[in-house]
């Protein structure tokens, strides 16, 4: 049995790797900026920021029912639209306390909103699937009355929603240096699907076409513009 | 008299239990200091500082391979961290936290560079980009920073922050955005790399 060769180097953190340092002058600087009239910083709590943001969207759903109520809609599709609402509200808080609770930067909390960021919108528009009672042709729905309903309908969502991942956003603001997109693709879904229920209790509508296109692509884009903004409001 | 006493000693007693329960700051962990420098502890942060700056500084010229930039770099970074302090949230990792401000702040910068005006120099021209091909020097430690510089960028912000920062191919992961097995695959194929370049320094006597 003949004995491994050496190799030429050592293991690479044994090696002499320089240890650069800046210059007096510099760390002097950053030293005085960062200690002038130091003075301790209010701190919003983890418990807090989650309170705030459930507290948003339970406001749009109230506002939604709200709004069910004075149209005349029926009561039992009101109750309906409750329930859903209620469902999904369990759905948003789980992914508010899975995705925001745990302290950023422990690997397994990435992976766990890698999935949820996956599995909230698949799940939600399954959901929209099944509730939906009657199908019409595309043409008959992109046509009249039916189209610009669900114009409305996605417009009033899309609002609702934006205030929701806004306060969620805003909530978090600054909290995350290491993943913001996917923090902010998280405070999209859940403000998207907050927005897509609380219109949802209001809406006679259970036309297969206006729920996916008014309810559901409302979460699609709202995912994709929390991605956009998390860079920029939940970094540091 | 005795009522103030009474009063007294429950209060002293919550005092040297609170003085007792704060290790002192050369023991604290990055984390303790962190959270005592958001308290308002000036000192704290000076030893976080200590703490901190020799591997931010190193990961910042390795991405820069320019100390003018690494420095301003190096200040940018802490007064993000200064700002953003309060949005620390307890039981973070401190490092990985600081190291993600400072690669934001360095794409931030080259993403506004590549539209920066170049200066022109005195005849009117545009400067000629330099690409020399530099020999490795005597000093093992000067080659290694040398053949560490050849490497594409990848391999080798991989390498710095798990090998000389002192990462966790995890934690590496979350700063660079990307998964353990990437990391550990770049590590790899840069460590391979680096073998190569370093193969002629260990041939010359």
């Amino acid at each position: 049995m003949s004995t491994p060769k050496p190799g030429p180097l050592p293991e690479l953190a044994d090696l002499p790797w320089a240890k650069p340092e800046c210059r007096e002058e510099v760390s002097a600087a950053i030293r005085s900026a960062c200690t002038k009239n130091l003075c301790p910083v209010q701190r919003m709590s983890s418990r807090m920021r989650l309170t705030l943001c459930i507290a948003a969207s339970s406001f749009v759903a109230a506002v939604g029912y709200w709004f069910g109520a004075r149209h005349n809609r029926s009561e039992l599709g009101l109750r309906m639209g409750l329930l859903g609402a209620l469902g999904w509200a369990i759905v948003q808080a789980a992914v508010l306390f899975m995705g925001f609770g745990p302290p950023r930067g422990r690997v397994s909390t990435r992976t766990v909103r890698l999935v949820l960021a996956v599995a909230v919108p698949v799940l939600f528009l399954g959901y929209l699937t099944f509730s939906a009672w009657s199908f019409v042709p595309f043409e008959q729905f992109s046509h009249g009355a039916r189209a610009s309903h669900a114009l409305s309908c996605g417009s009033v969502a899309l609002f609702f929603g934006a205030l929701v991942s806004g306060g969620v956003l805003l909530a978090w603001r600054g909290t995350d240096p290491l993943t913001p997109r996917l923090s902010g693709t998280l405070a999209g879904l859940i403000g998207g699907v907050g927005g897509a229920l609380a219109v949802g209790i209001g809406c006679p509508s259970h036309e297969a076409w206006h729920l996916w296109v008014s309810h559901g692509v409302i979460v699609l884009a709202l995912g994709v513009m929390g991605c956009l903004a998390g860079r920029r409001l939940l970094a540091p | 008299m005795t009522s103030y006493s009474v009063n007294m000693w429950p209060a002293l007693e919550v005092a040297r239990l609170t003085f007792e329960r704060l290790p002192s700051l050369a023991e604290s962990t990055s984390e303790q200091l962190m959270e005592r420098y958001v308290d308002g502890e000036a000192e704290a942060f000076e030893f976080l500082y200590r703490r901190v700056s020799p591997n931010l500084m190193g990961y910042l010229l390795r991405l820069t391979r320019n100390r003018e930039r690494a420095e301003d770099l190096l200040q940018i970074t802490f007064s993000k961290i200064h700002r953003a302090r309060g949005s620390f949230l307890k039981g973070a990792p401190v490092l990985p936290w600081i190291l993600a401000i400072a690669r934001r702040s360095f794409l931030d910068e080259r993403r506004s560079a590549q539209v920066r005006t170049e200066d022109l120099s005195p005849d009117g021209s545009l400067p000629e980009q330099q690409h020399e091909e530099r020999a490795l020097p005597a000093e093992l430690s000067d080659a290694l920073e040398v053949a560490l510089d050849r490497l594409p960028e990848t391999y080798r912000e991989a390498i710095v922050l798990t090998k000389i920062t002192g990462l966790s191919v995890a934690e590496a992961a979350t700063v660079l955005g990307s998964t353990e097995t990437a990391v550990k695959l770049r590590v790899h194929r840069g460590y391979n790399q680096l073998r190569k370049e370093l193969e002629q320094y260990s041939r010359t006597p």
